[in-house]
């Protein structure tokens, strides 16, 4: 009783009160917003409700995280990590389908997305091995394990197969990486790599689905006969080499290992562009294409992109009122509880509303770095910063979404979105973070 | 403030890393915010428009056009009300599902297909099927869980009581076309919209045309409705009362339908006003079946059913055109009207001869008794001693080759031949044989039945012309008065008191004793003329032109019956029958025949 009064004591005295308020005002908007959203298909308690459970259940878990010492993680790292694979694998193995994706345990009467934890747990495994191993950040051999705890984690959730889970490990890792003090200009020969790999398939797409222009069109077809790709692979070492040379004249002294390392990460991504073009179906890469220029099939790929903006678009300044927004209550926004969320929020209430969304969602990702900034130890600072980088890209990537910057992925916007594991999970996340928080001043 | 103890510096490291992430973290948080002012507010105005548009939606209730009345009110064009299936385009949803096509077909038992191709070129909606029944109806709204991307709208439909006998009096309807749409920008006409076409029908279209009505509703992202704004009901469109003595004009098609070939014309015009009493073409065309397939059965037939023979055919006057030729030797050469002629049955002039209709010749004829048994021989020395000039100038005195401006459509103008004409087109000298067959209206002299009837009307009312009309009044559905005909001049035919005297004697002894006996009622008096148009192309074309009572002259008839033989004999019997309907007299006495 007594540990229990001092543990309340302690929690109301030490925990980041900024934090705890924009995520609270947050979870109303949320609140306010998938009511709305599901009025229109008569939905708005069922869906109400159950985000209002998961919450309750995820604040229980907050605070039974923010008691627990986040250091024990440290050294439960390998367990945890060895933990979140068996979720994975018992989940391609139990799980139930839900939208082509084999990634939820079917509890009856409610439904649980594991992939929402493992994340969470990547981060605390990730963050104690680099940790551990931090004299060995300069070596490859570092820099090839944490890719294989990364790979670990990606095979199986592609196997699932859900994809957009998959996008926030990237810059959870890559980050972390960089806080680890691992060399920057490594760490943008894989973004580099990876955006080659990536990119090219997908511009041949995006080219392809032009029509009439004939400058693009053109560029479509030299794509199609794969010459472009040579000409890449033979200019890129002659390129680099070139300009090398040019800035060793100039006196600026570079390293020989760094054009070598920049060549063989572009032919790298280059190569690895042809598996990803085959594994990616073409209806897949239209849709993470078409955000480019939705116009271009507007009752297909495009049509989400399309409706999502002119609904944010026209709730202009003020908003057209709680319940009233006519691109959500008709239907013509689609997935508008879940990931268009923020389309919701921007037209029943506007700029105004939209504005102050985001503004508390930075306020909450900016106390998450001040919570790593001001960690007790290294672990729980990568820890904090993981979380907060976890946060910052699915924000990004699914306000850019709406918003017509990022391409169609299913990533939720934490908090907003409705779905009550990554409620929970998120919520089990800043109770990690009040940990961090409440342990700085302990020795 | 708490310390890494480890290494200052590297935490100094470790917090320069902070602050890079949190600087890029910003930019990130800017970029997004950026974006977001520029869609709202920048922007928003008319991404507002779009989402107004996307969930705003027209739907139309047709208007019914306005019934068509005779002159003794009997409805001779009404509406019914029909129902049509249409689907409208929204969204992501280009066609209606193969499900509900299939489902609408089994209750229609018609193979309606679509193609997305369809519904795009249509833009605003597609109709599925039309001129569905109210029990077809009623099973639709029935399966409406299945079909409820198909949404049913009231439509009238054309109803033609009296189909073949008025049929090109009132014309028919059908869909406007492209191009009419943008000619008739202004009257804001839409894709689906019937117009008149031809007859009453098309002339006074902008007054039957109604006002469509219709919902404004919002509907959401599947196409359906979801709640109703505005409901503007159709405005009925005015009420037209024509002219048409529905009798009169039944008698005269019927008379011409039994006729010899049941091709040709009559027109029946009220000599007081020149209010069209019948104006009968033959074969008429059932006006019902417009739009459906068999109506281009009437577009093969070989009798031109479509064809409005009473306004658009031209056949040359032939004998009729005598009356103008008498006319202008009365007023011009002082003819003694008692002087006779001996006609021998043919006619000199220089290496040619002329032969008279009656080849024993008619033997001696003086003025009146030579236009009363058509006498060619006697018109011949006439038109001789007239001249072209003077026999032109009497025909267009007589408002030939000028229209009569009825207020029907596609009227023609007929044709006056003139020296002139003759040799700028054809590159000939004008003969004295032409100026010979002009006098007794062969030639290139053609007319129409209307301007048949516009002279022979002036004639009976001592050459006051009145313009003829068919539209008496057109009353809106407020039961406003909207449109009276007021009585016109057509102009005047000025000629002397004695013209008109020995014209008058001269046309009633036709009827009397000459080639226009076969019309002949007791106890009313008729004048009239024959013709009979030699044709080169087939038989002859028969005429007959008239009025009664001779002494106060009551109504006009022209009739032609092509290729029907002579005048005396297949023109005039129609004539009889329609003064019989007209004064009521029982037709027994035909017997006498």
């Amino acid at each position: 009783m007594i540990l229990k009064t001092k543990f309340f004591k302690k929690l109301v005295s030490d925990v980041d009160w900024r934090l705890i308020l924009a995520l609270l005002v947050l979870m109303l908007i949320s609140f306010t917003a998938i009511y709305s959203a599901s009025f229109g298909c008569g939905m708005s308690f069922k869906y109400l409700s159950i985000q209002l459970l998961a919450s309750g259940m995820g604040f229980a878990g907050l605070f039974l995280f923010a008691s627990f010492n986040y250091r024990y993680y440290k050294h439960l790292s390998k367990f945890i990590y060895i933990l979140s694979l068996a979720l994975l694998i018992s989940v391609l193995v139990f799980g139930s389908v839900k939208r082509g994706t084999k990634g939820w345990f079917d509890f009856g009467f409610v439904s649980f997305q594991p992939v929402e934890i493992a994340k969470i747990m990547f981060i605390l495994a990730l963050a104690a091995f680099i940790d551990a191993r931090i004299k060995d950040v300069k070596k490859i051999s570092f820099l090839i394990s944490v890719f294989a705890l990364l790979a670990g984690h990606l095979v199986l959730i592609m196997m699932q197969p859900d994809f957009s889970s998959t996008l926030s490990y990237f810059p959870v890792t890559l980050v972390l990486l960089f806080m680890a003090g691992v060399n920057p200009f490594y760490l943008f020969c894989i973004v580099v790599s990876g955006c080659l790999a990536a990119g090219i398939p997908l511009l041949g797409t995006f080219l392809n689905m032009q029509r009439g222009g004939t400058l693009l069109a053109d560029l479509a077809l030299s794509l199609k006969s794969g010459w472009i790709v040579v000409y890449i692979v033979v200019a890129v070492p002659f390129l680099t080499a070139g300009i090398w040379y040019f800035l060793w004249k100039l006196r600026i002294r570079i390293p020989v290992i760094y054009p070598i390392v920049l060549c063989g990460a572009v032919l790298l991504g280059c190569a690895a562009s042809i598996p990803v073009e085959k594994s990616l179906k073409d209806y897949q890469r239209k849709r993470l294409v078409v955000f480019l220029n939705p116009k271009v099939d507007p009752r297909g790929s495009g049509y989400n992109i399309i409706q999502s903006k002119i609904a944010i678009g026209s709730g202009r300044f003020a908003g057209k009122g709680f319940k009233k927004g006519t691109q959500t209550q008709l239907g013509f926004l689609p997935e508008q509880h879940t990931d268009f969320i923020f389309s919701v929020i921007g037209e029943e209430g506007g700029w105004i509303m939209a504005q102050l969304t985001l503004f508390l969602y930075f306020l909450f990702i900016w106390r998450a770095l001040a919570i790593a900034k001001g960690s007790r130890d290294r672990y729980g600072s990568l820890v904090a910063t993981g979380i907060a980088t976890m946060f910052m890209f699915c924000a990004v990537i699914n306000v850019g979404m709406v918003m017509g910057m990022m391409p169609v992925t299913g990533m939720p916007l934490l908090f907003l979105s409705y779905g009550g594991s990554s409620m929970l999970s998120s919520l089990c996340a800043v109770g990690i973070l009040c940990s961090i928080r409440m342990e700085r001043h302990t020795y | 403030m708490t310390l890494q103890k480890e290494d200052k510096s590297a935490y100094e490291a470790f917090l320069k890393k902070h602050k890079i992430i949190l600087m890029f973290f910003i930019l990130l948080f800017i970029c997004l915010s950026l974006r977001l002012f520029y869609l709202q507010i920048i922007k928003g105005g008319s991404y507002e428009k779009v989402s107004q548009q996307q969930r705003m939606h027209s739907t139309y209730e047709r208007a019914p056009r306005g019934v068509i009345y005779s002159a003794d009110n009997i409805v001779l064009a009404d509406n019914e009300f029909t129902y049509a299936a249409l689907f409208y385009p929204f969204g992501q949803q280009q066609t209606p599902t193969n499900e509900s096509i299939k489902e609408l077909n089994k209750i229609l038992g018609r193979d309606v297909k679509i193609s997305a191709d369809k519904c795009y070129r249509y833009g605003r909606f597609v109709k599925l099927a039309d001129n569905i029944t109210m029990e077809e109806m009623f099973k639709i709204q029935e399966k409406k869980s299945i079909l409820k991307n198909i949404s049913i709208v009231r439509e009238t439909r054309r109803i033609y009581c009296y189909p073949e006998a008025v049929s090109h009096i009132i014309g028919y309807t059908g869909e406007i076309s492209v191009d009419e749409i943008e000619k008739w920008s202004e009257q804001e006409r839409k894709i689906g919209d019937y117009v008149g076409r031809g007859g009453i029908e098309q002339s006074y279209d902008v007054y039957l045309q109604g006002k469509d009505g219709g919902w404004q509703v919002e509907v959401n992202a599947k196409g359906y409705r979801i709640k109703a704004f505005k409901y503007v009901p159709p405005q009925a469109g005015s009420n037209v009362y024509s002219t048409v003595d529905l009798k009169l004009q039944k008698a005269a098609y019927d008379a011409l339908k039994s006729s010899s070939t049941g091709r040709g014309a009559v027109v029946v015009l009220d000599t007081r006003t020149g209010a069209v009493k019948a104006l009968v073409s033959c074969p008429g065309f059932d006006a019902n079946k417009a739009g459906a397939k068999d109506f281009g059965r009437y577009l093969k037939d070989k009798n031109l059913p479509l064809f409005n023979r009473s306004l658009q055919a031209v056949y040359p006057p032939g004998s009729v055109f005598k009356i103008i030729t008498f006319a202008a030797a009365v007023e011009l050469l002082n003819i003694d009207s008692e002087k006779t002629v001996r006609c021998t049955g043919s006619f000199e002039l220089g290496n040619r001869h002329y032969s008279c209709w009656y080849k024993p010749g008619h033997g001696a004829v003086n003025l009146i008794s030579a236009l009363a048994r058509s006498c060619n021989v006697y018109f011949y020395q006439l038109g001789l001693k007239l001249g072209i000039g003077n026999l032109e100038k009497y025909a267009r005195k007589f408002y030939f080759g000028q229209k009569t401006d009825i207020d029907l459509p596609n009227e023609k103008k007929g044709f006056v031949p003139s020296p002139e004409w003759k040799k700028s087109k054809l590159k000939m000298p004008w003969l004295y044989g032409d100026t010979v067959i002009f006098a007794i209206g062969q030639g290139a002299l053609l007319v129409t039945p209307i301007q048949m009837a516009y002279v022979i009307s002036a004639v009976a009312n001592r050459g006051v012309c009145r313009k003829p009309y068919i539209v008496d009044r057109i009353v809106d559905f407020n039961g406003n008065e909207v449109y009276k005909h007021a009585l016109e001049f057509g102009g005047r035919i000025d000629l002397s008191d004695k013209t008109w005297n020995l014209l008058y004697k001269a046309l009633l002894e036709t009827v009397e004793s000459g080639a226009g006996i076969r019309s002949k009622i007791s106890g009313v008096k008729i004048a009239g003329k024959t013709g009979t148009v030699q044709n080169p192309h087939g038989s002859d074309h028969a005429w007959f032109v008239s009025y009664a009572p001779a002494d106060a002259p009551e109504i006009a008839i022209a009739v032609v019956v092509e290729n029907g033989g002579g005048g005396g004999l297949n023109a005039v019997p129609i004539s009889r029958k329609i003064y019989e309907t007209y004064f009521n007299i029982e037709s027994e006495k035909e017997e006498r025949q």
